[in-house]
Formats: structure tokens, C-alpha cells, sequence
């Protein structure tokens, strides 16, 4: 009914958290599934666990921000699962290496922790759609999904100035890519989450995270699964008309 | 995945057809449909031929500038099925005229039927929304970007989304309120728009109209559970329009 059953997905970041979940959703809904994540442990793992329960999964390991590495795992995906229709850019990295064990602050980040955070939230979608598009535009049809940020469209105390200049930038990469893709039947958009209850979230001080869930208006923190059942419809036959949007999932968090 | 079974939804501008794609979704979700409409006669037929039974269709009249109108209705939306489940505000006009030669009664019904009829059957829907409810208010590509010949629609269209996102504030936790942007949605609606910019069509990303259905899969989204932490949100439904230059 959703148009998923039979499609070839690949999740990126999908060893566990956001991505593991919008995996997990695909999977359900009938979709082939690629669990990247450069933690091979995590991908095998997820990828296994979905074939126990009967979907056709493959556990590939890269790091998104290297041209060979997301080549070799896209030709691995393809070869095993076959042609990719669905790509959801969803790694990504949020370092708190501040000195006060919150994320770093300008003059004591690194160039080389700023570079690192745009290899993987940036250059690693760019990487990926540059791999997955020749087969969609050979299908003429395709769906990108990208996970932003409320942090890319506003400031947010909790994060970097790298993570939020990537998740800004993936915004702009999302409605480029509509209008240059849209004449070959692909649709590309981004859900911007808010605070979403994640292995990465929690390593956020906990009284941060409160003060989020006060000001979130649906007075809680989202679910992965809440932010994966939004990609599954960005990615369904249902949103077929929907491209250059960036959805956020966030009750209501800012509204953006 | 969706399934509105047992749930009451209640529509605005039921018999457009953006409308009309809404009821016949939620209809085939399972949903009691509410369905009312200006023209009283034709919202008749359409709920008929929707549910011949009856058991789970009501077709109202419903006049968007009065606010009586709006309260009867979800009254008898609440007297007939319990409660209000989802409400969905699609009734509009769209009116071609310039900003210097609109006369304030041209302004002012714009604006009446545009706005203040969501304002009225949000505010006649609060107390019967059940928990977990949810509103979705159709407003339009123009309340982003502004609309030439269209300044009383989109000025109307833009304050739908400032009343979905303030709504979202003020009804949460317990109900969730978003609106849907319509682009060029075939239908007798776009046909002097396209007939005056021909160029609209290649300069959409996705090299086409869209239809009454995609509006509506994507109003049903948001209705559903599977939305649950989506509030204060806008989605464009446009094939890119909205991006492109």
C-alpha cells in the first residue's frame, strides 16, 4: 500500500538510533534493506536481526565521509540486494569535546574535529547520492531522504557550530537536489528532528534535555521511531508529490 | 499502515475536489466522515454515492463566514458519533484580481471564507476534539511566497499558517495541528493560471500538476498516528514548486 514492498533501501548510520529505526521501518514495510554504519559490529547486528524476521537485508560497513569506502559499500548493497531506490542520508556526529564535556565552543574546536564533522554529516550525503543516483535515474523514479536538524534552521545551545552548519547545509543540499532530480522522477527531502531519545541524545546532560522537553510544546522527547515513520512517508508512493521539503519532527519544537 | 477505524473526522470544503480526495481516503481508512460544504445539494449526492448506507457519512451545510454555521456543525458532528477525531478546514475561494482594483468587499470575503472560516470551525472543533486529535489546516502555496492578482488569497492563506502554528502551541500536548500547502493541483482551480503561465509546468521540479489524491495521502499522514510527534508543521504538496525559481 505504501509502494515500499519489493524497493531497495539504503540507510546509512543504521547500526543503531535514528537510522537503525527508519531501517527497521522500511524492512517492515516490505523494502530490501542496507544497514551501513561504519561500525560493522552495529550494521551486522541490525542487519541479522532483520533477516531473522524474514526481510532481505545486507550488513555494510563504511565510512560515509571516503569516496571508496561508500563506492565499495554501494557496490556490496547493489550486488546483494540489487538496484537502490530509497537512500535515506542519515549518519551523522555531534562531538562534546568542549572542556566542559559539552560540545566545543569557537577557538577551543579543532579545525580538524570541524572537518570531521563535515566529512560525515555533509560530504557523506553528497558521497551516497552521487553513488545510489545513476540507478534511479535508470528506474526514473527514487527517493533521497536526508536527516537534518531543528539545529540547522535555528541556534540550539546543545550542539556545535559544525553540526549545525552541516545540518543547515543539508537543507540547502535537499532542495538543490529536488529541483535538479525532480525531472528524473526523484524526490528528495529532510526531516528536521528535534530532541529524539538516542544513544547520541544521552550523551547530552540530562538537565538539557529537560530543558528541551519543557519547551517542546507536545512536552516530550520524540521517538526514533517517530522520525523513521516521517522518512517512510516521505518515501511512500503517498508522498509522491512532495519534494524540496524539510518536515520537522519535533513536536513542535521551535517550529522552524 | 493507516487505519482511521472508528475515528470521526470532520471536513471543511468537502465537496472541492481536494475535498472530495480527502473524504474518500479517510472513507476508505475506515473514517466517519463529517463532510460539509456551501453547496448543500452537492455535498448530499457526494456523501451518498461515498456511503450509500449512511452509517458513516453526514453531509452538512456549512457557510465558512458564519461562525453559527461552524458551531452546528461540530455539534452535530458530536450529536450524531461521540466526538471530533480529526478536523481538516478545506473550504476556500481563489479569486484572480489585482490589489488596485480590489474593492474592500472583494477583500474582505477573501479573507472571511480564507481565514476567519478556519478560525470558527477550529474554535467550534476545540472542546470536542478527542485526545490525541488532530487538525490539519489546507493552506497554499501562495501563503508562502505570495501570489500575483491573488494578494487577499495568500494574505488569507498566510495567516492560516500562522494560526496552525500559534493553534499548535496553544492545543498541545493533547492535539496536534499542522497545515498542507497545496501547489498546482489539476482541477478547474489552475486552469486560468496555466492558461496565463504555461512556463509554471517545466518550472516545477517534478514536470507536472499534482492531484487531489497526493493532497490528500498527505493530509491523512498527518491525521494518523504515524505524525504523532509532527505539530506546528507545514507540508508543501507542489513537485518542487516551492524551491524552484
Amino acid at each position: 500500500m505504501t509502494g515500499h514492498a519489493g524497493k531497495v533501501v539504503l540507510v546509512t548510520g543504521a547500526g543503531r538510533g535514528i537510522g537503525r529505526a527508519i531501517a527497521d521501518a522500511h524492512a517492515e514495510a516490505g523494502a530490501a534493506v542496507a544497514y551501513l554504519d561504519h561500525d560493522a559490529g552495529l550494521a551486522e547486528e541490525a542487519a541479522a536481526a532483520a533477516a531473522a524476521r524474514g526481510v532481505k537485508s545486507v550488513a555494510v560497513a563504511a565510512d560515509v565521509g571516503d569516496e571508496a569506502s561508500v563506492n565499495a559499500a554501494v557496490a556490496k548493497a547493489v550486488e546483494t540486494l540489487g538496484p537502490i531506490g530509497i537512500l535515506i542520508n542519515n549518519a551523522g556526529i555531534s562531538p562534546k569535546s568542549g572542556s566542559d564535556g559539552k560540545r566545543a565552543r569557537l577557538g577551543e574546536m579543532s579545525a580538524a574535529e570541524w572537518r570531521r564533522v563535515l566529512d560525515v554529516n555533509l560530504t557523506g550525503a553528497f558521497l551516497c547520492a552521487s553513488a545510489v543516483v545513476p540507478f534511479m535515474r535508470a528506474a526514473g523514479r527514487g527517493s533521497i531522504v536526508s536527516v537534518s536538524s531543528v539545529a540547522g534552521k535555528t541556534y540550539c545551545d546543545i550542539v556545535g557550530v559544525h553540526y549545525a552548519a552541516t545540518k543547515a547545509a543539508l537543507i540547502g543540499f535537499t532542495k538543490h537536489l529536488a529541483g535538479e532530480l525532480g525531472p528524473d522522477g526523484i524526490t528528495v527531502n529532510a526531516v528536521a528532528p528535534g530532541r529524539i531519545d538516542t544513544p547520541l541524545m544521552r550523551g547530552t546532560a540530562a538537565e538539557a534535555n529537560e530543558a528541551v522537553r519543557l519547551a517542546t510544546p507536545l512536552r516530550r522527547l520524540g521517538s526514533p521511531e517517530e522520525v523513521a515513520q516521517t522518512c517512510l512517508f516521505l518515501t511512500s508512493d503517498q508522498a509522491a508529490f512532495v519534494t524540496g521539503q524539510v518536515c520537522d519532527v519535533a513536536g513542535g519544537w521551535l517550529m522552524t | 499502515m493507516i487505519d482511521f477505524s472508528g475515528k470521526v473526522l470532520l471536513l471543511t470544503g468537502a465537496n472541492g475536489a481536494i475535498g472530495r480526495a480527502i473524504a474518500r481516503l479517510f472513507h476508505r481508512h475506515g473514517a466517519i466522515c463529517v463532510l460539509t460544504d456551501l453547496d448543500e445539494v452537492g455535498m448530499a449526492d457526494f456523501a451518498r454515492e461515498l456511503d450509500p448506507g449512511g452509517r458513516r457519512a453526514l453531509a452538512l451545510r456549512q457557510d465558512a463566514v458564519h461562525a453559527g454555521d461552524a458551531e452546528h456543525v461540530a455539534e452535530a458532528a458530536v450529536a450524531r458519533f461521540g466526538r471530533i477525531d480529526a478536523l481538516v478546514t478545506a473550504a476556500g475561494l481563489y479569486r484572480e484580481r489585482l490589489v488596485g482594483e480590489m474593492s474592500e468587499a472583494e477583500w474582505r470575503q477573501s479573507i472571511a471564507i480564507n481565514l476567519d472560516g478556519v478560525f470558527y470551525s477550529c474554535r467550534a472543533a476545540i472542546p470536542h476534539l478527542s485526545e490525541g486529535g488532530a487538525i490539519v489546516n489546507i493552506a497554499s502555496m501562495a501563503g508562502h511566497r505570495g501570489s500575483y492578482a491573488h494578494a487577499h488569497y495568500a494574505a488569507a492563506k498566510g495567516g492560516t499558517l500562522s494560526l496552525t502554528r500559534s493553534l499548535a502551541l496553544e492545543l498541545a500536548p493533547r492535539i496536534r495541528v499542522n497545515a498542507v500547502s497545496p501547489g498546482l493541483i489539476e482541477g478547474p482551480m489552475v486552469q486560468p493560471l496555466i492558461a496565463r503561465k504555461p512556463e509554471l509546468i517545466p518550472n516545477t521540479p517534478m514536470r507536472r500538476l499534482g492531484t487531489a489524491e497526493e493532497v490528500a495521502g498527505v493530509v491523512a499522514f498527518l491525521c494518523s498516528d504515524l505524525a504523532r510527534f509532527v505539530t506546528g508543521e507545514t507540508i508543501h504538496v507542489n513537485g518542487g514548486l516551492h524551491i524552484a525559481s
